[in-house]
């Protein structure tokens, strides 16, 4: 393949970034320093959680998601939104409008994401059913939880369930269905999600379960948003003609909170959405405290995929509007259970490999070393204010100390640190 | 310096105040604990091991005890981990080690808690594992879990 694979889903446009800190303050792995008024996103630490895009006032933060035009190099193009995608146009909007305007704006085909994750939902039940030595198993659907749980939680990696998320499953079919269908190369096809978030393109390029993914890109929702809406407003009425019957209404719940678990039969099942309580309830999986729990579904953005960093809808209306869809299509299960379970049996939902964990660096690869930095670190840390101004470029005081102790930063870049050793003969108590 | 000194050097040491009742903070000590020994390059699942019984051992303070101290040590080729409260102490230990036995009262078994899981949980991740207790003075474990030895 041509197209440049990053490892990363995010960057910095230098021409439009000030330097002023927002990103900084608000990554939760600690990823970005900023140098000469510059954000820097240190890829080692980078989990593309896309907190950074949310917050950039200057719209400087970038997600590397496949573009349009790209999708020039394949013969037969297929769009497979995410179900969140038709949460973003209205009360009045229906699926089978949006899925049409997909292949007016340049896919040959279109596919239905929804209904496949009513047939996740049941590959999870028969491995619940077959697994039950660990617990809680958490969803893999999510790639950025996977990549949290790789760097700050690596002992659990092995709860991740070795299912992949329907977005894969949907294009390994569709591959296999299509090439035949219409004779094609099954290189030639290109099987494009439409994302909420940046985050889809690491687990595209870098799939951590499986060799090479299923998919070929990533196209945000924000990128298709315009051309969508302009059809939607010319042609209302027009597109009506298309059948509802294979939308699943269990499966566009999954672009909220709690809509994977809804549709278990495992009620023991927790969902918990957006950064800060992910990491807390990792923080009590590690613990050994929730071994209770059957089965538990993550999303690192608010509410869900609905908050995604790449929606344009207010995620409060779009999680009305799945709401709605909901009731609309209503929770009537539209898989085949049997044909899904020998599927299951063949290993056609499986990783291909287990996750493997992927811990941040300890401060030096030595012990006693390590020990060592640890020390001085603790002794940077009482000498700095503790204020976590950010002037120094490193978003808080534990981190500079930590960087400087790893010696990518110097005590002095604390401007508080100048200022304290000019005055320090005088006033130590 | 000879071998024994070096093995029974303290290389690292934290300690963690714990108050009894205090269920709002209850499992930040194992959750600093466990940042700790990441920064010095412990093995994730022998970190794993430690923030269990770390975790166990700290609500039982929380339960149980007055206050205590929880205290991290890293020898070359061992941590243990020790728990001090002062408390009611334990009557009967064999009782108290057995997988199911609870003392603890409708409100905590609400918060999920009490399922009389917490020292056998503790004793099975634990490479050496040491109770000793005084009633009415309280209770104090010892919990050692071996590094792997080639670490140096
Ligand atoms: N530090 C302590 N001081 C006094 N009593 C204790 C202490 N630790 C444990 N016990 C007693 O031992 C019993 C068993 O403890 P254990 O941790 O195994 O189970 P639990 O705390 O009751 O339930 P779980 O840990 O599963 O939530 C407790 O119910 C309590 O009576
Ligand atoms: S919660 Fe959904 S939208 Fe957000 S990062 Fe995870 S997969 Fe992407
Ligand atoms: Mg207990």
């Amino acid at each position: 393949m041509t197209e440049r694979r990053f490892a990363h889903s995010i960057k910095v446009n230098d021409a439009k970034c000030i330097g002023c800190v927002a990103c900084m303050k608000v990554c939760p792995t600690k990823a970005i320093r900023v140098r000469q008024k510059k954000a820097h996103i240190s890829y080692d630490r980078c989990i593309d959680c896309g907190g950074c895009l949310r917050v950039c006032p200057h719209d400087a933060i970038i997600p590397l998601t496949t573009q349009l035009a790209d999708l020039d190099r394949f013969k037969f193009k297929i769009a497979l939104p995410s179900p969140v995608l038709y949460t973003q146009f209205g009360q009045e909007v229906m699926p089978n409008e949006v899925l049409a305007i997909l292949k007016e704006i340049g896919f040959d085909h279109v596919y239905d994401e929804a209904l496949v994750c009513e047939m996740i939902n049941v590959a999870t039940e028969e491995y619940l059913d077959e697994n039950k030595s660990l617990r809680p198993m958490i969803s893999s659907m999510c790639p950025v939880v996977v990549r949290l749980i790789q760097r700050l939680f690596p002992s659990l990696c092995r709860n991740i369930l070795p299912i992949e998320p329907p977005r894969e499953i949907a294009a390994k079919n569709l591959r296999a269905e299509v090439s035949e269908q219409h004779n094609l190369n099954p290189e030639k096809v290109g099987i494009i999600h439409i994302t909420p978030c940046s985050a889809k393109m690491v687990s595209i390029n870098h799939p951590e379960s499986m060799a090479r993914s299923h998919l070929d890109g990533a196209i945000s929702i924000r990128e298709v948003y315009n051309k969508v809406m302009m059809k939607l407003k010319r042609e209302t009425g027009m597109l009506m003609m298309q059948t509802q019957n294979r939308i699943s209404g269990i499966g566009i719940g999954w672009a909220i909170e709690g809509g994977e678990i809804r549709g278990l039969k495992y009620t023991n099942s927790v969902s918990v959405s957006g950064l800060l309580d992910t990491i807390r309830i990792l923080e009590d999986v590690e613990s050994g405290r929730l071994k209770n729990i059957e089965y538990l579904e993550c999303l690192i953005c608010p509410d869900g995929c609905i908050g995604g960093p790449l929606t344009v809808e207010n995620r409060f209306v779009a999680k009305s509007n799945v709401l709605r869809l909901m009731r609309h299509f209503g929770g009537k299960k539209r898989v085949n259970g049997v044909l899904v379970k020998r599927l299951y049996r063949e290993n056609f939902f499986s990783f291909k490999w287990a996750v493997e964990p992927k811990a941040f660096p300890p401060l030096d690869k030595d012990r006693n070393v390590a020990i060592q930095k640890l020390k001085s670190k603790e002794g940077l840390i009482k000498r700095l204010p503790g204020t976590d101004c950010g002037v120094c470029g490193a978003p808080d005081c534990k981190t500079l100390a930590e960087d400087v102790v790893r010696g990518y930063a110097k005590l002095d870049d604390c401007i508080y640190m100048c200022k304290g050793d000019l005055q320090s003969n005088g006033e130590k108590k | 310096m000879n071998k024994s000194d070096a093995r029974s050097e303290v290389l690292f040491q934290q300690k963690f105040p714990i108050r009894g009742g205090d269920f709002v903070n209850a499992g930040d000590s194992s959750c600093k604990i466990r940042n700790t020994l990441r920064e010095i390059g412990i093995d994730s699942d022998i970190i794993r091991r430690i923030a269990i019984t770390a975790y166990e051992a700290e609500m039982n303070v929380v339960m149980y005890a007055e206050r205590g101290v929880m205290s991290i040590n890293v020898y070359r080729d061992e941590i243990l981990l020790t728990i001090d409260d002062k408390g009611p102490g334990i009557e009967n230990i064999d009782l108290a080690m057995q997988p199911g036995y609870s003392t603890a009262t409708e409100e905590m078994r609400e918060m999920g808690f009490g399922a009389g899981m917490g020292l056998p949980n503790m004793k099975k991740n634990a490479d050496t594992f040491k109770i000793t207790t005084e009633v009415g003075k309280g209770t104090r474990l010892e919990i050692k879990i071996l590094l792997d030895g080639k670490n140096d």
